[in-house]
């Protein structure tokens, strides 16, 4: 899992890249770096356009990375949603959840817009 | 280059007869969707596709009917038989790929045998209404194709037997039957249209809701109009199912999930807290009709296909099983025997579970789960499982054990989490993967016991 840090309109964001998979195996690891990733900031992206297949967990994983940053005033949005896991989004209802782009700097921009006055 | 017209040698005394005239070229897009499912058993709204077929050439008149196909019509033949059911006589035969009309109408020419003939050629659904006299459409239709679309056609041979009445010829609509779309929109469309147009399977008390057999309905599920629900359901708590849901047969939608716009194939588990909107699922596979796009869940706890025990899993499990009681009768033999007398006297061994644990046998009867001993022997002749659900539990779909899923996997015992695991587990442990789980069970329940006990 890749991850930078961006700055724009003066709000540091984070953008991760997640792997390939993600389900038991790596779901806890995921949840340990986003911890790390949040003290960094709350404003986070998952660049989800490697990502092929995510199980229960993973989406486990997620929501609560998205609940941490929440309750740090940030926020957690997805970018490239492929049309499998997009999917299994819809069907576990996480999708309304989220904001979701289709790229990792559309979401990026985002956090910079909604702090425009 | 024109067909020429559809002539049929012989008398004209006999009633009219039907062929339905499928082939696989028109139906191939079935076998790469559904590759576990005959094309002419594809559910429309609970329905097999074929019943709608026979069921027009019943209201067309038809007593004799010849299904004929270039694929194996062994599946189909096992379920319709020899038609008795709808009480028409119902035969079968083969064709050729590239056999047409003409060629149908000749090699069939004993079965038709002179008598006003209806074709039903192709991979088709006939927008019908049993409301309306078919009849007519025999009596006065000319020969030839009186309807066609991209993928068929329904047409007559035969001259028109004598017009006894004058009533209008009823409307025909066909449409193709080409895609996951064709069969979703149909589907919907039959749900919406209900039991006044179609013979549909399931009984409901009000218009739009249909119900198979053997449905368990949680009090808190909700069913919203219309909707057609197969047999051998279970709607768990907090589930919300319609408007416009088919439930297809062996289905299980677990707790708070909702299905709207949607079709549930047979065999499928729906996990827990899903929304599935405009799409179809069948086992672990969700699809969008509109798109196409489909995709195979993994994960078992979100969707996945319900397997209905054969015969020599049946047998595997039941060996294994046995073997397994085998094995804990003879290692629980000696202790049983030493203990048994000791703990029968002081009045500590009933019937039931040991109770008190405050002395050494007591502990170690405990600990050796020895209160099951009782139960082993049932397992030999088969009357029990070493594991399933809650010990001697005999609520429909559960399969009763000695030891339960739910001991295993440290749940607690009883309550609807329990029943939960012991389904899951039901439906997906496999025979080896159940010695596994007994021995955990024998593992857990004593250290359950003891948490109980320090509590």
């Amino acid at each position: 899992m890749a991850f930078r840090l961006e700055t724009q309109n003066g709000i540091t964001i984070g953008i991760a890249e997640l792997d390939e998979r993600l389900d038991a195996e790596n779901s806890k690891a995921l949840q340990k770096a986003c911890g790390d990733w949040q003290q960094q900031t709350p404003f986070l992206v998952f660049d989800c356009t490697k990502l092929d297949f995510i199980d229960s967990s993973g989406l486990g994983a997620i929501v609560s990375c998205l609940r941490r940053s929440l309750e740090k005033n940030g926020d957690l949005k997805l970018a490239g949603l492929n049309a499998k896991v997009s999917m299994v989004f819809e069907l576990t209802k996480a999708k309304k959840l989220f904001s979701i782009f289709s790229n990792a700097s559309d979401a990026a921009a985002s956090f910079a817009a909604s702090r425009q006055p | 280059m024109p067909q020429p017209p559809l002539r049929h040698p012989g008398n004209h005394n006999n009633a009219m007869k039907t062929l339905i005239a499928i082939k696989e070229q028109h139906q191939s897009w079935v076998r790469d969707a559904f590759p576990n499912m005959h094309p002419l058993l594809l559910p429309l709204c609970n329905k097999p596709f074929i019943e709608y077929l026979i069921d027009f050439a019943i209201l067309a008149g038809s007593r004799e009917i010849r299904l004929l196909s270039d694929g194996s019509l062994m599946e189909i033949e096992e379920i319709c038989q020899t038609g008795s059911r709808w009480g028409v006589e119902l035969t079968y035969a083969n064709i050729r790929p590239e056999d047409g009309e003409r060629e149908l109408l000749h090699k069939n020419r004993k079965f038709c045998n002179g008598s006003r003939t209806m074709i039903l050629n192709g991979y088709t659904f006939i927008d019908y209404d049993k409301r309306l006299d078919y009849r007519v459409l025999a009596n006065h239709s000319a020969t030839g194709p009186i309807a066609s679309c991209s993928t068929g056609s329904i047409a007559f041979a035969g001259p028109p037997e004598p017009a006894a009445d004058d009533n209008p010829l009823p409307a025909l609509r066909i449409t193709p039957l080409d895609s996951l779309r064709s069969c979703y929109h149909i589907a919907m469309q039959i749900l919406e249209t209900g039991a006044e147009r179609y013979v549909l399977p399931g009984y409901g008390s009000e218009p739009g809701c249909a119900i198979g057999r053997n449905v368990a309905i949680a009090k808190t599920a909700e069913i919203r109009k219309p909707v057609s629900i197969g047999n051998n359901v279970q709607l768990l708590p907090g589930t919300i199912i319609g408007p416009m849901a088919v439930i297809g047969s062996n289905v299980i939608i677990d707790k708070g999930s909702s299905i709207s716009g949607s079709i549930i194939f047979d065999n499928t588990y729906i996990g827990e807290q899903l929304e599935i909107e405009g799409r179809i699922a069948s086992g672990n596979t969700l699809i969008d009709p509109e798109s196409g796009a489909s995709v195979a869940m993994e994960d078992p706890h979100l969707l996945t296909g319900i397997h209905s025990a054969t015969n020599s899993a049946t047998l595997l499990r039941k060996t294994i099983h046995a073997l397994a009681a085998a094995i804990l009768i003879l290692l629980q033999a000696i202790p049983v025997i030493i203990l048994y007398p000791l703990l029968r006297l002081q009045g500590k061994w009933k019937n039931g579970p040991i109770t008190q644990q405050a002395g050494l046998a007591e502990t170690l009867a405990a600990r050796l789960s020895l209160d099951r001993f009782p139960l082993l022997p049932k397992v030999l002749l088969g009357q029990l499982a070493i594991i399933g659900s809650a010990p001697r539990s005999n609520s429909p779909g559960c399969r009763p054990a000695v030891f339960s899923y739910a001991e295993a996997e440290d749940w607690p015992v009883t309550g609807s989490d329990a029943a939960i695991v012991e389904r899951y587990h039901a439906v997906h442990s496999t025979p080896f993967n159940d010695i596994g789980m007994t021995i955990k069970a024998l593992i857990n329940r004593p250290h359950k016991r003891n948490a109980g006990a320090a509590a």
